[in-house]
């Protein structure tokens, strides 16, 4: 298909090559990393980001941005805690990501307002709301949702099975659904894609639904592994969804990016992290290695546009 | 629209009144917004209108005024700064924890300089490497607030420089001196802007950067200009901040950048429309920290002052958007 373009997919060899070195670099030099444990600690660890972070792909293909993720993780952490019905949670819980989705697409595309004020406004709202529904961190949630993000099932554990989950489902949306072209299309030159028949606004929508849905679930995810809920818990993962997806050699001006390349930035981001804890180096330079990753990262996509 | 309507019976005001309407609706929400927000608080907590109240005001907004000058300038020609967090935490950390022991008169302006050169580092990555400006910044932001963190291990940051704090408390002729700076940084920033050759470049950068490039414009530089002064302008609201608050911290500027952001775009500037001037968005920053003081002075607690500040700010940037979508048409 032609999505397998580089030109589209956005896929270089330093988006892919990066994981591969961390890898190879940390399985020759600390005996750790190799052990199942780790293993097993680290795909918990990347699991949430990964689910955001292949959402946020969605948003960014249509040139937007979506910074109310964080929010949607936290609310949706704190339905998981106060709700003892695993399945009322999830339910509550989608629903979120469906009207935040909503919320934001509509005003993006039918108000024209820009994605960075729409999500950012979004964003304090329910994090706000977060504060009334679960007002300090706490809170206990079903066994059957701790179950199913911490065991495993033939000998695979879960949270390794839900990132697969994630990316398989978006992977086949972008590329064999109508949807999955008409993202790229809107992306790529949003008047062509009009003109040729394509319901821009409604893909618009359609891709901030499917990231805040994402967001929803990954906030169940990280609230059933850390078994509790927290009003702040994703607080980091709206600026941290956007370095991956950037790692990832997705372009925040649209039509560009894949979910190979979604996963290649984020276990590059954790694989910092773990490298970094597996090394010593104190945690507090986490950010700043972070933000140098980033910076070489994009320094090596040349665009043609100046700005945003 | 009907009220007007039924005034028909003289066409004149009625057409006055419509066109008073359209004009009102078509400047930036921040005017109307703090319009609103000025009844609302002479009718629900009076005492917020006071002279020394709004003056506190006007003070505590200074700081979100110096870096909305620099951020709108950015927006203006398609660009964006969300490094001002960094910045201030690097300033921050250099004048209060001591491992810079120079006299004031230097120190301050080597703050400014430092502002100034993020700015310029960021101008060079988003300008010669064509590297995405939202990328950037916030990776320029996590480099710098994470080496501040790292370091403030070794030097715990301490209290401000004397000089700052008595900045922040001093007073002229009964009005604080610090948002006096602040218009005197913004009027003739904003007449040179509308005057020079500068502000028409950056304007037509932001209509139509490709126009502007193949017109022979120096769009890059304009580019390039204006993400220096936004650092610059950062490194100064830092400045501020510590005055105010007299205690170095890392958390000092988190949220400047994208308050900035929202006060920019409520202000009337807008993303690749060429549209916008200085003091909407100045406004817009005087506005948003009514906002704060308002909600605050109601009693609603961290969760109803997020909820409402998140509704307000949504619904001035809709109100504008679906405006001028209209007008558009």
């Amino acid at each position: 298909m032609t999505t397998l373009n580089p030109a589209r997919t956005g896929l270089t060899h330093y988006t892919l090559g990066l994981p591969v070195v961390l890898v190879l670099l940390l399985a020759a030099t600390q005996a750790d990393f190799r052990s199942t444990q780790n293993l097993l600690n680290f795909s918990g660890q990347i699991g949430a980001l990964l689910i955001v972070a292949v959402g946020q792909l969605f948003v960014t293909l249509v040139a937007g941005i979506d910074l109310s993720v964080g929010s949607v993780m936290s609310l949706a952490s704190a339905f998981a805690a106060t709700q003892s019905d695993p399945l009322a949670a999830v339910a509550m819980a989608t629903a979120l990501g469906v009207a935040v989705g909503t919320v934001n697409g509509m005003g993006v595309a039918f108000a024209g307002v820009h994605p960075l004020v729409m999500t950012l406004s979004t964003a304090t709202f329910l994090q706000g709301l977060a504060y009334v529904v679960l007002p300090i961190p706490g809170g206990s949630i079903a066994p059957a949702m701790t179950a199913a993000a911490t065991g495993e099932a033939v000998g695979i554990p879960a949270p390794l099975l839900w990132c697969a989950a994630a990316a398989l489902a978006a992977s086949i949306v972008l590329r064999r659904t109508r949807f999955g072209t008409h993202l790229f299309a809107v992306g790529g030159h949003p008047r062509s894609a009009y003109l040729n028949g394509v319901r821009v606004k409604s893909v618009v929508v359609g891709a901030y639904v499917w990231c805040s849905v994402a967001a929803a679930w990954a906030g169940l995810f990280l609230a059933a592994r850390v078994a509790a809920g927290d009003p702040a818990l994703g607080a980091s993962y709206a600026l941290e969804s956007v370095a991956a997806v950037a790692l990832g050699g997705v372009q925040l001006t649209g039509g560009v990016g894949s979910v190979a390349g979604v996963v290649a930035g984020v276990l590059s981001l954790g694989l910092m992290t773990n490298g970094l804890n597996l090394f010593g180096v104190s945690p507090f330079m986490r950010g700043v290695l972070t933000g140098v990753l980033l910076l070489a990262a994009v320094s090596l996509q040349r665009r043609r546009i100046v700005g945003m | 629209m009907s009220s007007s309507m039924s005034l028909s019976s003289s066409p004149g005001l009625a057409y006055r009144l419509q066109q008073a309407m359209t004009f009102i609706l078509a400047l930036p929400p921040a005017y109307l917004g703090t319009v609103v927000l000025l009844v609302s608080a002479a009718a629900l907590r009076p005492n917020l209108l006071s002279p020394f109240l709004l003056l506190l005001i006007l003070r505590q907004a200074a700081p979100l005024g110096f870096a909305t000058i620099g951020q709108s300038l950015v927006m203006r020609c398609r660009s964006l700064d969300l490094s001002s967090g960094g910045v201030i935490a690097v300033v921050s950390y250099l004048l209060t924890s001591g491992v810079m022991p120079l006299p004031w008169p230097i120190a301050l302006p080597l703050c400014i300089l430092f502002g100034a050169l993020v700015g310029a580092f960021n101008g060079f990555l988003i300008v010669r490497v064509r590297a995405s400006a939202v990328i950037v910044t916030l990776a320029v932001s996590m480099i710098l607030s994470g080496t501040v963190i790292a370091l403030s291990q070794f030097h715990a940051v301490g209290d401000a420089p004397e000089i700052l704090r008595s900045m922040g408390r001093a007073r002229v002729a009964g009005v604080p001196l610090v948002p006096l700076l602040w218009i005197a940084t913004l009027v003739p920033l904003a007449l040179w802007l509308r005057r020079s050759a500068f502000g028409r470049v950056l304007d037509a950068v932001g209509a139509n950067p490709r126009a502007a490039g193949l017109s022979g414009l120096p769009h890059l530089r304009v580019v390039f200009v204006a993400h220096v002064t936004s650092g610059a302008m950062s490194a100064l609201s830092g400045l501020m901040l510590l005055g105010f608050v007299g205690v170095g911290n890392v958390k000092l500027g988190a949220d400047l950048a994208l308050n900035a952001l929202a006060a920019s775009i409520l202000g009337g500037i807008n993303f690749g429309s060429g549209r916008g001037g200085m003091l909407g968005p100045a406004v817009a920053a005087f506005m948003l920290v009514f906002l704060f003081n308002f909600l605050t002075s109601l009693g609603l607690g961290e969760p109803g002052k997020l909820m409402l500040q998140g509704t307000l700010i949504g619904a001035a940037a809709l109100a504008y958007c679906l405006r001028h979508k209209d007008s558009a048409h």
